[in-house]
């Protein structure tokens, strides 16, 4: 736990765009401008002068070529102080967590007071690349004065044609080749989760994300954005609250014959980006503000892609609360991000197994059951949708209300991404 | 150098066409191989066949390395044994089903069994009841493992059955070559079992291809380490290979490095050019010493004193000098005796105040010494005198934890065979139940395995690696 003594980083609020499914209203709203939405949406809600932030950093998965460090673009788009900097992190679908923690790092070693982090994608303005070939048999052309010979012998280069046309971006591994789902759908089968259980587990994150959309819930959080087309739009768009499991059942696998996850137990490609406010907690205190929570303590880890890609959380979430001095028992709230439903229930069947526990984190006791009434109780990616970077902004931004809202103590979130990452991280609610 | 025929069998067409044209030619499968470093999960994906005879004792043993080393486990056990595999399976997401739920057209990469159970001769129809089924579904280069118990203070009966396991695995490799699949027997002595696991990740890997046909024997002689690495397990290891300027020498020098060892890569001043080269590219030390001479023990001694102590020491400088006994002159005989085996044995002298605790010595032995050949008097007695030498010394220095153990090569495709008339060679290559000669990786990697930490159970032993060529031993 946190020493009185020490500097300590707080969050005093989050706000979010709602989050859509690529390609739809959000298309033409590349990742800087949904940043730039979601970070004017929570300066106007939290009333502070655009000259106090000092820095921004942000999280992204999908960067654009040109202009890699977004934040930085952000922080010019929303005519902060040119003084303001700007630093962008990367570490997939963890980013959004990343850029959260680099600022509260600044903030207890003193660096500065007050920093908007957070995090955005934009699957829909994902760069289409040339293949390298076509590239480099460009560069001649490209680059100094070519003669009519250069002309010939670059088409010469250029075939046969289906080398050099573009190709489809997919979210592959790069060591295994595998997409994400096929990793997920291979752990299904490992850690012997169903179909039923996975469709019952999409289905409650839809019906709890409808629930809280419902009834105003997210109204905090979540800052309505004018599209080019001059169309507002208030709420996220693809929840589902009329789904269940007999929909579910219908739909066909997506990444194996005779596999088990379909688009309604995946998470869909979103367009989205969310912000968090933190400060150091005097500077909040003595500008007014009332800290809703603090983050006590986080850990990444890396895991094997090639052996249970998405398993991170499971060794990364006992971590974090070891070195909050925490037990699972001690935790009211878990907030998991939704890659795929059967990554999630993988991961608990790994926290409540003494075996894996014995092997894997070197002590005697399972980590821990955990029950569906305090895991994401508003829902998660699988209904709300993954915009990677802005995902783990989401999760605390939600939880952090959260908190605050029921009166509870202490929320343990965890993040699972590509390359084997795992992400974990424990919040305390701030009296 | 290329086997023609090996090359040949690998394109589908002419593979199919020679078989269904029924021609006389064999097509020796191309075997798989791992060369780059050790992995955590050699076994990673593969498909094993787990059967047991009652009684079976290390079935925890198994269950627990084999999911660790990331196979999928299809278990023939009364359920009683199968429970062994539950907690592996969950902590590794491995869980271990029933051998029916295996489809109909799926190959089976392993079969291993558990036959430290059979105490008599109808024990062993256990053994036959698990494989028959099996075999014809066996993976090319697939792995049938055999585990059974030492035969100390058995029955005569039980001494029987366990001898018969031998006979069995033999057999079945010379039956099983064919795929490119090999068939050994690991035998674990009481007290043992926690030395198992490499073994098993040796032997049901790729980096046994070319080991086939023989019984590996782990023991509690040598003193035990605990937890062995699996991976980058000569991290910080000083190792020496002689005779290192190339072939089998060349690729043992390789694959130590590759795990991190820093050799010291010895050989004969005149091929100073291509052992320093080699030391270089691979970060470790050159020395150059010709084992025939009286003082290259202490020049080997004292270049690994300045390195601070040896961790691993691999005798594989030696030479032929082939001649029918008749013909034979002394010079010549001496000449092999001296260099092939008197300086194994003062050298390993010189060596013994430098050796680290739980170092390892492999020495080169040759199936030529345990099978004996034609016009190799000389070399066929000093390659067997290195499987006596093996064995006497493991017993001096086990209380230190050091091991001593030979490899015995069959044929090799190296400058020396490559020097063999053809028609004789193409003979000698078909002869192992692989149907084709072994590479010098493939002698490397066996080196590599007893130079382990891992291979803490196995001292005084003489592992072939011979592709089943040779019958006896």
């Amino acid at each position: 736990m946190q020493k009185k003594n020490k500097r300590r980083a707080v969050i005093v609020g989050g706000m979010r765009t709602p989050f859509l499914k690529a390609f739809g209203d959000f298309t033409k709203l590349d990742t800087i401008a949904l940043g730039v939405a979601a970070a004017a949406g929570l300066l106007k809600k939290t009333g502070l002068r655009h000259g106090d932030v000092e820095s921004i950093v942000w999280g992204g998965v999908i960067l654009p070529p040109t202009q890699p460090n977004i934040a930085r673009e952000i922080a010019l788009d929303l005519r902060l102080d040119p003084g303001c900097e700007g630093v962008t992190v990367t570490r997939a679908c963890a980013s959004g967590l990343q850029a959260i923690t680099v600022a509260a790092a600044e903030i207890e070693r003193g660096n500065m007071d007050v920093a908007i982090a957070g995090g955005s994608d934009s699957t829909s303005n994902a760069t289409i690349a040339l293949p390298p070939k076509v590239v480099h048999a460009l560069a001649p052309l490209a680059l100094g004065k070519p003669t009519p010979a250069d002309y010939l012998g670059v088409l010469s280069q250029l075939t046969p044609i289906s080398e050099i046309l573009p190709r489809q971006p997919k979210i592959a591994e790069r060591t295994t080749g595998e997409v994400m789902g096929e990793s997920a759908e291979r752990m299904a089968k490992r850690n012997e989760i169903t179909r039923e259980a996975q469709d019952e587990f999409a289905v409650r994150s839809h019906h709890r994300a409808a629930a809280a959309i419902a009834s105003g819930r997210f109204d905090d959080e979540v800052v309505p954005v004018q599209s080019p087309d001059g169309k507002w739009i208030h709420a996220d768009g693809l929840v589902r609250a009329d789904t269940s499991v007999d929909k579910l059942a219908k739909l066909r696998p997506a990444f194996a014959k005779d596999g088990t996850l379909t688009a309604g137990n995946s998470s869909a490609l979103t367009d989205g980006a969310a912000a968090v406010l933190l400060m150091s907690e005097e500077k909040a205190r003595s500008l007014g503000y009332k800290p809703l929570a603090a983050l006590t303590s986080w850990s990444y880890v890396g895991v094997d892609p090639a052996d249970q890609l998405l398993m991170g959380p499971a060794l990364a979430m006992p971590k974090a609360l070891d070195r909050a001095g925490m037990k699972l028992s001690d935790i009211d709230l878990i907030d998991m991000h939704e890659a795929f439903a059967a990554q999630v229930l993988s991961v608990l069947k790994m926290l409540g197994s003494a075996a894996f526990a014995r092997a894997r984190l070197g002590r005697d006791e399972a980590v821990g059951e955990i029950d569906s009434a305090r895991l994401n109780v508003h829902g998660g990616s699988l209904a709300l949708g993954h915009p990677f970077g802005a995902t783990g902004a989401r999760m605390v931004t939600t939880m952090a209300n959260e908190l605050v809202r029921s009166g509870k103590s202490t929320a343990l979130l965890g993040i699972c991404a590509a390359g084997g990452l795992g992400a974990g991280a424990v919040l305390e609610r701030v009296e | 150098m290329t086997d023609f025929l090996v090359e040949l069998g690998k394109n589908p067409r002419a593979r199919s066409l020679v078989q269904s044209l029924g021609l006389p030619i064999p097509l020796p499968q191309a075997l798989r191989r791992d060369r780059g470093p050790w992995r955590e999960r050699p076994l990673a994906d593969t498909r094993m066949a787990v059967g047991g005879a009652d009684g079976a004792q290390l079935t925890s043993v198994l269950a627990e390395c084999l999911a660790a080393a990331g196979a999928n486990s299809f278990l023939a056990l009364r359920a009683s044994d199968a429970t062994a595999f539950t907690a592996p399976g969950e902590t590794f997401g491995r869980p271990a089903r029933p051998l029916e739920a295996l489809a109909e057209k799926d190959r089976v990469d392993a079969l291993v069994f558990d036959a430290t159970g059979v105490k008599d001769t109808k024990g062993l129809r256990a053994l036959y009841d698990f494989v028959h089924p099996l075999v014809s579904r066996l993976a090319r280069s697939g792995r049938v493992v055999v585990l059974a118990r030492t035969a100390d203070g058995a029955t005569p009966e039980a001494a029987a059955a366990g001898a018969a396991l031998d006979g069995f695995v033999r057999s079945v490799a010379k039956e099983v070559g064919r795929v490119g699949a090999t068939a050994n027997l690991v035998i674990v002595a009481n007290g043992a079992e926690s030395r198992v696991a490499p073994v098993l990740r040796f032997v049901l890997s790729p980096r046994s291809a070319f080991v086939s046909g023989q019984p590996i024997t782990v023991s509690t002689r040598a003193r035990a380490i605990a937890e062995p690495p699996t991976v980058r397990a000569f991290e910080k290891k000083i190792a020496l290979v002689t005779g290192a300027a190339r072939g089998i020498g060349e690729a043992t020098a390789r694959a130590l490095a590759q795990e991190g060892a820093h050799v010291v890569c010895l050989d004969r001043p005149a091929d100073d050019g291509p052992t320093s080269q080699l030391a270089r590219s691979l970060g470790g030390t050159s020395l150059g010493a010709d084992m025939g001479d009286e003082d290259a023990p202490a020049k080997i001694a004292d270049a690994l004193k300045s390195l601070g102590g040896v961790d691993v020491v691999v005798h594989n400088a030696g030479i032929t000098r082939d001649k029918t006994l008749a013909r034979m002159k002394p010079e010549v005989w001496d000449q092999v005796l001296t260099i092939n085996l008197g300086a194994v044995i003062r050298t390993t002298a010189a060596l013994e105040p430098l050796l680290r605790d739980s170092a390892r010595i492999v020495c080169l032995s040759s199936i030529a010494g345990i099978a004996g050949n034609m016009g190799q008097t000389n070399y066929a007695a000093s390659k067997a005198g290195i499987v006596g030498f093996v064995r006497a010394k493991a017993e001096q220095l086990a209380d230190r934890g050091i091991t001593v153990n030979a490899v015995a090569p069959g044929f090799i495709e190296t400058r020396m065979t490559a020097a063999i008339p053809v028609a004789i060679r193409e003979v000698a290559r078909r002869l192992s139940a692989l149907g084709q000669g072994g590479q010098p990786e493939d002698v490397a990697q066996a080196i590599v395995f007893l130079a382990s930490p891992g291979a803490h159970g196995i001292t005084g032993r003489t592992l072939r690696v011979c592709g089943g060529a040779f019958v006896g031993a």
